[in-house]
């Protein structure tokens, strides 16, 4: 029997082999190009690193790039920690309508949506125009092309990240432990903070680290709602390509979002398992 | 209802109208009889709709983004099954390390990788094609298949499988017809979702596709970022009916396999 289960379990493994091989030849290989790219001009060479080192310009990208993606992280939490605890609170049927209504953006095209907030936001937009009539404006604002426009944007699309694995462990809360504190004496607030805060932070930390991760290498949001101010490496890395062809730069870029974003990574699952933090993004 | 459940309750509803406004005013506008993308329209009309349906330079691109998002639902949805059974199934040390590994396309940026497609297929002359895309979409649609398909298989009874072995199934036969019918629900949403990512990926697009590959969400981008067409506010109608459709199919595809599991 132990001898059938082994051979048995020999042969299920061989079923990584396919999806194994596509991933070296279309995933490894095509990032290994791009450490080539990098360190080669056809000589082993380390100067697009010391000019994206000695380069204010490429410096300002990485700074916008963490200055946009902190931001994102910071609203996302502030506004998906309350609308998680309610879904986590209500009933069954008011949390699916919730469900619903944070589902079909979060699949909808990210084009679509960014598209969208150009018409919404714009100079003569249905915001503007709101603003102009109920009188708090006298006249349009700049809404679009600056980091408000992107954070709008990134937080429209991030937010869902957020909530769904604050949800994830938020539901798996004992609120009869809620209940229990209550019937103790202690006040609502304190119950919230001394009893529920502590038990979601795990969640809070997946969250947080899913929507700075997808955030640091957002690409359509920023490239169509941000301004001169918001240039990201992501951004740039596309300039590098398609109008400065400098594709030694390009992949030097790629290399250093890279190692921020594989750097984050590593050290996230290390310290929490790596199912809390894709665990919620297929909810 | 206490002052803050209500606060709370307000605070539900100004989110939700702020993750559901996009769509909705960009599905209303697109009824707009006149091309200033007025909102509420004016006067209504369907003659953007028309507009995408008969323009030759639009409607060809969504069919070539349909073409290639069948090819990598499928491609996806086979690599990912297979991965996903022999992870669960198999017994192999650094099985962890393997699955972080096929997870990992969701949060390396798609830039980068696309930048990676780039290198790769002009070293291969294959850029501007659609096999370019087919390729670079299995990569990003994978990875969900995996998780999806892993989160179903973790609920299914592994001894079904060894009552089939020892009953002399065959590797194959006990894999076609009694694994893969205990997941075929998951296997179907996971598809759906695998078609819906290809069909939408701008970013690979814009990195591996040229005048002789152009996909729809390509064509929107450049026609945004020069200038904006009302044609755009259909499409992007058009689009997102194809994801509700999508999660309503997974939804109901989700029935499906929780009545799969009470049998």
């Amino acid at each position: 029997m132990i001898k059938t289960a082994r051979f048995w379990h020999s042969r299920e493994g061989a079923l990584v082999l396919p999806a194994l091989v596509f991933y070296l030849l279309v995933y490894v290989y095509p990032l290994s190009r791009i450490a080539e790219w990098s360190f080669f001009a056809p000589d082993f060479t380390l100067k697009f690193y010391r000019e994206v080192l000695a380069e204010p310009t490429y410096f300002k990208a990485l700074g916008n790039t963490l200055e946009i993606s902190v931001l994102v992280t910071l609203f996302c939490l502030l506004l998906g920690y309350p609308l998680a605890y309610l879904m986590t609170t209500t009933s069954t049927r008011a949390r699916r309508v919730i469900t619903v209504l944070i589902l079909i953006p979060f699949w909808t095209s990210v084009l679509v949506r960014t598209f969208a907030w150009l018409v919404i936001l714009g100079r003569n937009g249905l915001v503007n125009r709101l603003l102009v009539e109920v009188g708090l404006v006298g006249e349009p604002q700049k809404l679009l092309f600056n980091m408000f426009g992107v954070q709008v944007g990134m937080v429209q699309v991030l937010l869902p990240f957020m909530v769904f694995p604050l949800y994830g462990v938020m539901s798996r809360i004992d609120l009869n432990v809620m209940r229990v504190a209550r019937s103790l004496g202690a006040p609502p607030h304190k119950v919230f903070v001394h009893v529920f805060l502590p038990l979601s932070l795990p969640g809070v930390a997946a969250g947080c680290i899913l929507v700075f991760l997808l955030a640091i290498g957002f690409y359509v949001t920023p490239a169509l709602l941000g301004g001169p101010g918001q240039i990201t490496l992501a951004t740039m890395i596309d300039m590098m390509i398609t109008t400065f062809l400098n594709f030694g730069f390009a992949a030097t870029l790629g290399i250093v979002l890279l190692v921020v974003v594989g750097g984050i990574f590593a050290l996230v699952s290390a310290l929490l398992g790596l199912n809390r933090i894709v665990g919620g993004g297929s909810a | 209802m206490s002052a803050s459940r209500i606060a709370l309750w307000v605070l539900a509803a100004v989110l939700l109208t702020f993750l559901t406004a996009p769509i909705v005013v960009i599905m209303i506008t697109s009824f707009n009889a006149t091309p200033y993308m007025e909102f509420p329209p004016r006067s209504l009309s369907l003659r953007w709709y028309a507009n995408f349906f008969s323009s030759p330079q639009w409607y060809d691109t969504a069919l070539l983004s349909l073409r290639v998002a069948v090819m990598t639902m499928i491609a996806a949805t086979v690599f990912g099954t297979a991965a996903a059974i022999g992870i669960v199934r198999g017994s192999f040390r650094g099985r962890r390390a393997l699955e972080a590994f096929f997870v990992s396309p969701m949060v390396v940026p798609i830039v980068v990788i696309a930048l990676g497609f780039y290198f790769l297929f002009t070293g291969y002359q294959l850029l501007d094609t659609p096999l370019a895309l087919f390729l670079g979409h299995t990569v990003i649609a994978t990875p969900l298949v995996i998780v999806m398909v892993r989160a179903a298989l973790q609920t299914t009874n592994p001894a079904m499988e060894f009552a089939a072995r020892s009953l002399g199934a065959n590797f194959w036969r006990a894999l076609w017809h009694v694994t893969l019918p205990s997941i075929k629900a998951a296997m179907g949403s996971a598809a759906a979702f695998a078609f819906l990512i290809s069909f939408d990926d701008v970013v690979i697009a814009i990195f591996v596709a040229g005048p002789d590959s152009t996909t729809l969400p390509k064509r929107m981008w450049e026609t945004i970022r020069f200038e904006i067409d009302p044609t755009l506010t259909a499409i992007s109608s058009l689009l997102t009916l194809v994801a509700v459709v999508v999660l309503v199919a997974v939804q109901s595809l989700r029935r499906i396999g929780a009545a799969d599991r009470m049998e």
